[in-house]
């Protein structure tokens, strides 16, 4: 390993140090508050609903699982586990805990429902996905947000 | 200023413990690279749903990434043994980095802290003891730099997770604790936690007590290392710690925390003596105890032929300063210089105050 010398340890040091302090302060404006060093930020809960956008309609999608046409007029099945394996947005229709914050695992799940509207290219019925939460910040009050995935070409 | 930012970067000394500090991380990087194979088995997450931070096109394929997790374990395998262990700390901080910013889904505080402490240690002379095989023949006394960088990522990481929490309401009132112990008592129950003491905790008013005790204590700790108050703080970082590993999963956070106090040990070694009364078996086994449990060899351990000052006891510590501690307060002293008995330090130094003068502590 490289030996520093006096100018070099000073010039590591302050920019460990800035850099450090720099991503504990700007974790705010990440939804996940990575790199913020804050443990135990919440104690919330979560519950997820999954629905797809077909034709005018929105139909659930109980447990994550559904079936389509695909391009050669066949039925086939699709599972949100087949893309999704997190252990708090991987799980539907059950209550979880929403590790590190409401507001990362929202994150979390809209990248997510782009993830698999994106790698699901052979259902040609589903427009768009949409995930209905609901969750208890701290143990308060139920609250409610409902997240889409971009919208898909459907052929 | 000027003068402690010269101290700090010019600082040298014995660099013992630096090397108990390289093995805990090493086993805790072992236990990521297990951890990461573990999961493999189950598929590569870049097969599935992943949140990179870098650009897709850098993460790494199965292959590449089946390579990465089978070094970091031989990695962490050469830090733990003392084999080349300042560059493959270096390498682990490293790719443990790379990964996270390739999957921010796995990301976790206690991991990255890892890594960073990984990364910070690596700079310093942490390979001069706890080694199977010496690299090369290199003085122990020396530079401090990267170390005492290493603390002071602690104190940032202590100030971040109090200043947050400070800064949160739910967490000031309590609620935040409150919902935590009705969700996880059952959790705390299968570790080993009396029910009846998780009922106790799990009221409003005790969350609210303790969540105001948490804040507070991060935030002691964050500059209460440092310092006159450092046994103490350090103490009271240790239960603060293994509560928390107690009744949560913190994956290998406590004692990655336990491995970087060591770092605020005072950098030389036997500048304490513990003698003792080899006729006695009680004198032998506290000496056999203090002699494994030494891990950051603070103590010259000898055996002495009883003289009219030694006489009726079974050991007698001399401190650096040069005082004598006999009875429970010499206990005390060990128990301050032995990471195993450490949270023991408080109470036994408690009791030792009660005791009379002559037998806590005696000038030469």
């Amino acid at each position: 390993m490289p030996h520093l010398g006096s100018r070099a340890r000073v010039v590591f040091a302050a920019s460990w140090l800035g850099g450090q302090i720099a991503l504990v302060v700007s974790a705010p404006m990440r939804p996940d508050h990575i790199f913020g060093f804050r443990m135990f930020p919440e104690a919330s809960t979560m519950e997820i609903h999954l629905s797809r956008e077909v034709g005018g309609g929105e139909v659930p999608v109980p447990r994550g699982e559904w079936t389509a046409r695909d391009r050669a007029g066949q039925t086939r099945s699709w599972s949100w586990n087949d893309r999704v394996r997190d252990s708090v947005i991987g799980r539907l229709d059950t209550r979880v805990f929403a590790s590190y914050g409401v507001s990362a695992q929202l994150a979390r799940l809209q990248r997510a429902l782009d993830d698999v509207a994106d790698h699901v290219p052979d259902d040609t019925q589903t427009v768009r996905f949409v995930a209905k939460v609901e969750y208890w910040k701290n143990g308060g009050e139920r609250s409610t947000a409902t997240l889409r995935s971009h919208a898909r070409v459907v052929r | 200023m000027e003068s402690a930012l010269r101290r700090w970067r010019d600082e040298i000394g014995d660099a013992y413990a630096l090397g108990a500090t390289r093995v805990v991380l090493g086993v805790l990087l072992f236990a990521n690279g297990l951890r990461a194979a573990r999961e493999l088995q189950d598929g590569y997450f870049g097969d599935v749903f992943h949140w990179p931070l870098l650009p897709e096109s850098w993460v790494p394929s199965i292959t590449v990434y089946k390579l990465i997790v089978a070094a970091q374990v031989l990695l962490a395998a050469l830090v733990v043994a003392g084999y080349r262990a300042r560059p493959a700390l270096f390498a682990s901080a490293v790719t443990g980095a790379y990964v996270l910013a390739c999957d921010r889904l796995q990301f976790h505080h206690n991991r990255w802290a890892l890594f960073c402490i990984s990364l910070l240690l690596s700079l310093s002379p942490c390979d001069r003891s706890f080694y199977v095989t010496p690299d090369r023949v290199a003085p122990r006394v020396a530079p401090l730099w990267a170390s005492r960088l290493a603390q002071a990522q602690l104190t940032i990481i202590y100030l971040a997770s109090g200043g947050s929490k400070l800064l949160d309401a739910d967490w000031r009132s309590g609620q935040v604790i409150f919902e935590r112990m009705r969700l996880y008592s059952h959790a705390a129950v299968d570790s080993g936690v009396p029910q009846a003491v998780v009922d106790a905790f799990a009221q409003p008013d005790v969350a609210s007590a303790l969540a105001k005790l948490a804040i507070a204590t991060e935030l002691f700790l964050a500059f209460g290392i440092w310092g006159r108050t450092r046994v103490f703080a350090l103490w009271w970082g240790v239960w603060f710690h293994l509560t928390i590993e107690a009744t949560s999963r913190v994956e290998g956070f406590t004692w990655l925390t336990l491995g970087v106090y060591f770092l605020f040990a005072t950098p030389d070694v036997r500048a304490r003596k513990l003698f003792f009364d080899s006729s006695r078996w009680r004198g032998k086994l506290i000496a056999r105890l203090v002699f494994f449990s030494d891990w950051l060899a603070r103590f010259e351990v000898k055996p002495w032929a009883p003289d009219a000052v030694r006489k009726g006891h079974t050991v007698v510590v001399v401190r650096r300063d040069g005082s004598l501690a006999t009875g429970i307060g010499a206990l005390a002293m060990v128990a301050r210089a032995t990471p195993l008995f450490f949270a023991l330090w408080a109470p036994l130094q408690f009791l030792a105050s009660f005791t009379r003068g002559g037998e806590t502590s005696s000038k030469n």
